[in-house]
């Protein structure tokens, strides 16, 4: 799984809609225009066109096409049968209910953990660099190891999560087996693994923040929590809206940790799109179905920017920015 | 600050403290069920690690393909990081420089990239892969995820030429200084910090792919670290402490680089995401 970080200016300047034209920053002086510009351009430009656009228009194609794994280079057009029988399968629609639960939840509990460790740790204190380098450690650590570490820890007999629960009086849960609880499983792992990214840069925005704010907040008898919503919130609230929609775009293209938690189960309650995509396309071995669900997947994450984008330009006006 | 609340800042470190081991418990477990013995982890784990047998670790792993596994890792990782800061830095001084025709469209097709789920990809890309012989092929792999991270290498080094005064390339040309000595010798030191973090951030990528891997990879002898232990999930006759003992050889670096690298990683992390 890609840790990928800011799609930095350009989803800003995509929201912004007009700014993409190159009204470069005026700081900068003059732009030169020039054809030598393409030759810098050309290398990546034509990387992603042979790797991710030819691959993507080869899928639009396989999606039409009866193709089997065993021979991927074979298979017979067979018009829109795959899209047909996607649509009139009750599975599918279980799994974009499933991607879109599992999206909705991680981006909520990681915005809300990330921006209390960010706000807990922006107050000076002793130690305190300290805590802000073991709060963003699971940033660091590979995926595939997250998942090795958290199969053990909800090892249903032996692992130290029904330890605990064990103690405390109740009996064993299988966290990875049982279908109620296999959802909450894979949440909980993916929340650790990404709210030190919803720290960082929360934390980089409540820097932005004047100090008196700060203050304000601190005055005697004013509750904590809702003097916080009233002054700091509406200052970060650009910030929470990006990495709102990075994390959701994120999480509907994570694989990694749902692939090894569970493979989609317990009895497909953690089938997410992408899981199913690959299930039925390296297990299933029906390359042109895969192909047809991820064709209609693209509108799901397509669907989440153009929402995100119309929060994005209401939020700007509500404030006065635009 | 001064602390005027003695309760209330006593609460709020309590909190921190709770974070902190949320954060720190799942790598401190990898570290403590690495040091202990089969028979101790299905009878009732100790909850304080065996540091005495940190030296034995050495000598259960010398029969294991760890090492050879955290080669193909480091070649995958190294191969994306050199080819996608190539591609990024000449096409991040292009989009940071020039105006030309189709400069709207290229900003899009990077953006469009970073929507694409890799699973949705795969399905063609291996289709594309079995016909050019690139299957089993740690060159294959280093392609394919070149392709997802180089647009946030080139949108991170964007932002930081963004920054850089014109005026330097300006009095550099009119010295005679040629376009590309430009970006060469006066750019590209100055946006270092940024180069810096763009390239932990690829290295990190390639370090951690597994789904192309996994996908593509079918002979063990060119598995990465991640499809390697992977492999160990649901098989028995691995021990268990090896399987974490593997996993944490495979962690450290990520987590020596990132405590080493904080810094700039974290300027890149936020350049674009923080507006104001």
């Amino acid at each position: 799984m890609t840790i990928t970080p800011t799609l930095d200016g350009v989803d800003q300047e995509i929201s912004r809609g007009k700014r993409i034209k190159g009204s470069g920053p005026p700081a900068n002086g003059p732009r030169r225009r020039g054809w030598i510009a393409y030759i810098f351009i050309a290398p990546a430009v034509i990387y992603l066109a042979v790797f991710v656009l030819a691959a993507l228009a080869k899928g639009i194609a396989l999606s039409f096409t009866d193709t089997r794994l065993l021979n991927p280079s074979g298979g017979n057009f067979v018009g829109a049968d795959n899209y047909k029988g996607l649509i009139t399968s009750s599975q599918f629609w279980d799994s974009i209910a499933v991607t879109l639960v599992y999206t909705v939840a991680t981006v909520f509990f990681a915005l809300i953990i990330g921006t209390a460790a960010a706000v807990l740790v922006n107050r000076p204190f002793r130690g305190r660099a300290l805590f802000r380098a073991i709060m963003t450690l699971p940033y660091a650590v590979p995926t595939v190891a997250v998942t090795l570490i958290f199969i053990w820890i909800y090892n249903k007999e032996s692992g130290v999560l029904n330890m605990g629960v064990e103690a405390l009086g109740f009996g064993q849960v299988g966290w990875l087996t049982d279908p109620s609880f296999g959802m909450i499983s894979v949440v909980l792992t993916t929340v650790w693994k990404v709210f030190p990214f919803v720290m960082i840069v929360m934390l980089a925005a409540l820097q932005s923040v004047p100090d008196e704010l700060f203050e304000a907040t601190r005055v005697d008898g004013a509750d904590g929590l809702s003097a916080f919503r009233a002054i700091v919130l509406p200052h970060i609230l650009p910030t929470v809206r990006i990495v709102a929609l990075l994390m959701t775009i994120w999480s509907i293209r994570r694989f990694e940790i749902i692939y090894l938690l569970t493979g989609g189960g317990p009895v497909k309650t953690t089938n997410t799109l992408v899981i199913n995509i690959y299930n039925s396309a390296f297990t299933g071995q029906k390359l042109g179905v895969a192909a047809a669900m991820g064709v209609l997947g693209l509108f799901l994450s397509l669907g989440a920017a153009v929402i995100f984008s119309f929060l994005e330009r209401r939020g700007a006006k509500k404030e006065g920015v635009a | 600050m001064r602390s005027k609340h003695p309760v209330r800042e006593s609460l709020i470190f309590l909190a921190c403290v709770l974070f902190a081991i949320f954060a720190a418990f799942p790598i401190y477990w990898m570290i403590n069920t690495a040091l202990s013995t089969d028979q101790e982890l299905y009878t009732g784990q100790s909850l304080w690690p065996h540091l005495e047998r940190v030296l034995d670790i050495p000598a259960f792993l010398s029969g294991s393909p760890a090492f050879a596994w955290l080669g193909n890792s480091a070649f995958i990782a190294f191969g994306t990081t050199f080819l996608s800061l190539i591609m990024a830095v000449h096409g991040a001084y292009a989009l940071s420089r020039f105006k030309f025709f189709g400069k709207g469209a290229v900003g899009f097709l990077l953006f469009a990239t970073q929507m694409l789920p890799e699973a949705v990809i795969v399905v063609p890309l291996f289709a594309v892969f079995a016909g050019f012989g690139l299957l089993n092929n740690l060159y294959g792999l280093v392609l394919a995820t070149t392709g997802f991270i180089m647009p946030v290498a080139l949108f991170i080094l964007k932002g930081a030429i963004d920054k850089v005064p014109f005026e330097l390339e300006e009095s550099a040309r009119v010295d005679g200084c040629p376009r590309y000595s430009q970006l060469m010798m006066i750019i590209f030191p100055l946006i270092l910090p940024s180069i810096a973090a763009a390239a932990v951030i690829a290295f990190f990528d390639g370090w951690n792919e597994f789904l192309f891997a996994n996908t593509f990879i079918s002979d063990a002898n060119h598995w990465p670290a991640t499809v390697g232990l992977a492999s160990f999930i649901g098989q028995y006759s691995t021990p268990l402490n090896v399987v974490m003992a593997v996993a944490f050889l495979f962690t450290l670096p990520a987590i020596v680089f990132f405590l080493i690298l904080q810094r700039e990683i974290v300027s890149g992390l936020t350049a674009g995401a923080v507006k104001g």
